[in-house]
């Protein structure tokens, strides 16, 4: 008898609810809501807190703007509200936080993620089965690859990256040194980001630009000694190497044996592809004479027009420079504002239909290169363009494009 | 031109062989501070690597806030923060046993279910979780790295055949592999030879009768811990110069020190050293063959064949005590 006493006590449970929550939805659904939830799923904890907290700044100040200048118009100047959660340091940490995310958060409208590619193709597995829209800066051309509808990717994809910055450097280089550089030697590790930018180098823009790949070294991060790929890079004599770190404590390692093996400061010009080596926490570990003349491709930067949040970062969060991490958060804060102010109303699905439909040159636009705000198919944001960033007196600045530039490039040879 | 590629190879050979005695030295030491606290204890204590934290932690601010770099400058300095480090972690440790470690260790845990490993287990394992975090909220997620001109200069030996063949070492990993070196010297002369350490030596092999002997055998395990923590914070410190850290390095290096404690046979300290030593030299020399990407795999295929053939480990009595 027992249990069948409790079976009905439960249905009747069910049906007062339902018929308590009938009676009262109307009204909650006739209001507009007072905030508009956001979210942020980044690594906020384990070795890439680093990153996952400057993205927060950079989300952080952009909330704050929007929300000083009158919130979401066309929901009645609802306020937003950023809700940050710790994706962890591991793939598996970071589809959990997922998971718990999208089951806590029902009424997010969209959110940015999640730093790394590897996290980012974890998380999007969660977000899109739960339809909600996810902007991302990470670079890994898989991240668009998988017919998911509700991602979308701010930055130029690894791939595109590589195509787009190769000629470029190879230009630069002939200019500096007067004559064209031959050789190469790529040292990368094996995060998701620095494998899609190593792999079409390797299949093709490598041949098409008459270059001989001489060393081809991948490695798992950390490193605990860089001493056996620096050493086929002494053996090698390349005329440029390519370094693609994702920690910190890599750029170190493999750097200082650079100068250590009498091949640092500009006898092998390196160029990275990624924004480890122009991270401010490297100045923390080394010395910037060992960097000066290093550049790096990156998809975004703080570049010319960014002036005021530069300085802003600096004053309200001690950041000596912009790196991609804050602006592009930064970005991906007012591109969900624009959405919901087409939407006209907090909902994801409805925010995920405007991002597909947006084609727009202002606003939000400013905040990445490429001058235009448009996503394709995909979910890859048309005509992303890149930043060179350069280490020069100890500071990473914008050489290129030219508009976007902040300084001249300067080739550093010995 | 087969000359010149030979000795390429053998230049490429010398050289990881070198990366891999000098780091070896490093985690030989690592080794030996949890092999004392597991010979003397057998706690199998999870907070290794991040007393190892504290230790790098301790050094680094001993280097850049409290005066030793201005004092010593950044050539001296460096050893002498990884030196302070010692007493200060000593302390860390025997108050950590103090507090906890003692509560679930020695003749407390005399016939409890698995003589109170779980216990030490899970606390062990808390400890770790809260430094890690703790450490966080202290002293920030960014990496640091104790600064000095030595990490980027190497001295050169050679060429030792007309213009080729020159293996560098590099001199901050140097001096640290002779101050690891110096500092297991000393710490095997204390067990062997001093009353203090044959006190340890004693509450090891039978804590029962050490107590029967008039040995205070809580005291040799406070002092086990304390010494074994402060071994491996000057380990830390000394890999401190060349590798940037942060709050939740031990996690990196924590199973080195498990498998190079397991190579060189359970509780042998000695033992311990040469199971660093093993994986310092594994890991850099296996890329001569290996990809090196496989690094750490080798690490361990290395490891699993020394426990399949030889699962005492190098150093390891093949009869318990007991």
């Amino acid at each position: 008898m027992g249990p069948r006493k409790t079976g009905l006590g439960l249905s009747g449970l069910l049906l007062a609810g339902t018929i308590a929550m009938g009676l009262t939805a109307p009204p909650v659904l006739a209001q507009q809501p007072a905030e508009v939830k956001v979210g942020l799923l980044v690594p906020m904890s384990g070795i890439y807190a680093r990153p996952g907290q400057v993205m927060r700044m950079g989300a952080e100040m952009a909330v704050d703007h929007i929300n000083a200048q009158g919130g979401i118009k066309a929901l009645g100047g609802a306020k937003l509200k950023l809700v940050a959660i710790d994706s962890g340091d591991s793939t598996e940490k970071a589809k959990n936080a997922a998971q718990r995310m999208v089951a806590e958060e029902k009424d997010m409208v969209a959110a940015s993620a999640a730093y790394l590619s590897s996290f980012t193709l974890a998380v999007t597995e969660v977000t899109e089965r739960v339809n909600l829209p996810v902007l991302t800066l990470s670079y890994s051309d898989l991240i668009t690859e998988r017919g998911f509808k509700y991602v979308f990717q701010t930055s130029a994809t690894a791939a595109s990256q590589a195509e787009q910055s190769l000629p470029e450097i190879v230009k630069l280089a002939e200019k500096a040194s007067g004559k064209r550089p031959k050789s190469v030697a790529i040292i990368t590790d094996n995060t998701a980001a620095s494998v899609s930018s190593v792999k079409p180098m390797k299949e093709r823009l490598l041949k098409e630009l008459g270059i001989e790949l001489v060393v081809d070294e991948t490695f798992t991060p950390p490193l605990a000694d860089a001493t056996p790929l620096v050493q086929r890079v002494r053996s090698a004599r390349p005329d440029l190497l390519f370094f693609l770190p994702t920690v910190i404590s890599d750029a170190k390692l493999v750097l200082e044996k650079m100068n250590e093996f009498g091949l640092g400061q500009g006898r092998v010009p390196t160029i990275s592809f990624g924004i480890a080596i122009a991270e401010p926490d490297l100045l923390k570990t080394m010395s910037p004479a060992l960097l000066d003349g290093v550049m790096t491709v990156v998809a975004n930067w703080g570049s010319k027009g960014h002036e005021a949040l530069m300085a802003e970062l600096k004053s309200r969060y001690n950041e000596p420079w912009m790196t991609q991490n804050a602006i592009s958060t930064y970005g991906d804060m007012w591109i969900i504002k624009e959405a919901l102010e087409k939407a006209g109303k907090a909902d994801r699905e409805a925010v995920a239909q405007t991002l597909r439909a947006m084609d727009m040159t202002g606003g939000p636009t400013a905040y990445f290169p490429g001058g235009r705000m448009q996503f394709d198919g995909k979910g890859r944001r048309v005509g992303a363009g890149l930043t060179i960033v350069q280490w020069q007196k100890g500071t990473p600045v914008t050489v290129y494009p030219s508009e976007l530039a902040l300084s001249e490039p300067f080739w550093p040879k010995k | 031109m087969a000359v010149v590629t030979g000795l390429i190879m053998l230049e490429n050979i010398l050289q990881s062989l070198a990366a891999g005695l000098l780091i070896g030295a490093i985690y030989g030491l690592m080794c030996v501070g949890l092999a004392l606290i597991f010979g003397v204890m057998r706690v199998i204590n999870f907070a290794q690597g991040d007393f190892m934290m504290l230790g790098m932690y301790a050094a680094y601010y001993a280097f850049a806030l409290f005066g030793v770099q201005a004092l010593f400058g950044s050539t001296i300095g460096p050893y002498v923060a990884a030196l302070l480090a010692a007493p200060l972690l000593f302390a860390v440790g025997y108050g950590v046993h103090w507090a906890l470690v003692s509560r679930v260790t020695g003749t407390r845990t005399a016939g409890l279910d698995g003589d109170g490993h779980y216990a030490q287990l899970i606390l062990t394992l808390g400890t770790a979780l809260i430094l890690q975090n703790g450490a966080m909220i202290v002293f920030g997620s960014y990496p640091v790295s104790v600064q000095t001109p030595l990490s980027v200069s190497a001295w050169e030996v050679g060429p030792l055949w007309d213009d080729y063949v020159s293996v560098f070492v590099n001199k901050a990993r140097g001096i640290a592999a002779l101050v690891s070196v110096a500092t297991i010297l000393l710490l095997a002369r204390l067990i062997a030879s001093s009353r203090l350490g044959k006190a340890l030596r004693a509450s090891a092999d039978n804590p029962e009768a050490a107590t029967y002997m008039g040995i205070d055998v809580q005291r040799s395990h406070r002092v086990a811990f304390a010494l074994g923590t402060a071994i491996t914070a000057v380990a830390g410190a000394l890999l401190a110069t060349n590798y940037p850290f942060h709050p939740y390095v031990g996690l990196e290096y924590v199973i080195v020190m498990y498998a190079g404690v397991v190579m060189g046979g359970m509780g042998s300290i000695l033992g311990a050293f040469w199971g660093g030593m093993t994986i310092g030299v594994v890991q850099q020399m296996s890329t001569l063959i290996l990809p090196t990407q496989l690094q750490n795999t080798a690490i361990f295929v290395i490891f699993l064949l020394i426990v399949f053939l030889r699962p005492q480990g190098f150093f390891g009595r093949v009869v318990e005590r007991t």
